[in-house]
């Protein structure tokens, strides 16, 4: 089984501490969709993910990791 | 909390309504006729106006997709169960040779509407609470 790790709120604290609320509206998403993506309890689609890679200014793979676990 | 989350509040509580007006009803018209209760499940055909104008993103949809199938689901069952449920209790236990043409209604409204939009409502806010634990800034 593999599930997907981010490192998107160290991110947003690397980027002048952006909030969640800025961070969603630039992304277009709800906060509460940040925060379930922050805590791994939501995996975003493929646009989202892209849009959140544009926004930090990283590519994809350095922001979303596939953690393999046994 | 968002339109999705108070639509799902505004099914469990008319539900709630409905099992308290069925329990004051029942001494006095007794079970079938208490059964009106139901009506007030009713006000859940307004759930459509609320936040007509609210975004919701791609979460709030895969979560009201999911929901939307489980409560089509328990629809189905319920459904399903109840109507068999009838046969057993008409051909077999009363030994009648047809079914009361009252008792369709009652079942496509009670064990078809009810669990579809409570299901659903369930499923919505049990999911939205356990997206959103993590509350921070």
């Amino acid at each position: 089984m593999s599930e997907v790790s981010n490192c998107v709120r160290r991110l947003r604290f690397d980027h002048d501490e952006m909030t969640q609320e800025e961070l969603a509206k630039r992304v277009g998403v709800t906060r509460q969709t940040i925060i379930a993506i922050e805590s791994g309890k939501y995996t975003p689609s493929l646009g989202l993910a892209l849009r959140l890679a544009r926004e930090f200014n990283r590519p994809i793979a350095e922001i979303f990791k596939l953690e393999e676990a046994e | 909390m968002n339109a999705e989350q108070k639509r799902a509040w505004l099914a469990v509580g008319s539900m709630v309504a409905v099992a308290i007006a069925y329990f004051v009803m029942l001494p006095f018209l007794g079970p079938r006729a208490s059964l009106s209760a139901f009506a007030l499940f009713g006000v859940n055909g307004i759930a459509p106006l609320i936040g007509r104008k609210e975004h919701l993103d791609e979460r709030d949809r895969s979560i009201v997709r999911l929901a939307t199938g489980i409560g089509a689901m328990c629809s189905y069952l319920g459904f399903y169960a109840a109507t068999m449920g009838v046969w057993i209790v008409v051909f077999a236990v009363q030994r009648e040779r047809s079914v009361s043409v009252h008792v369709f209604p009652t079942m496509a409204i009670v064990a078809g509407m009810v669990p579809l939009i409570l299901g659903r409502a369930i499923v919505v806010l049990v999911l939205y609470g356990r997206h959103t634990e993590a509350s921070d800034v």
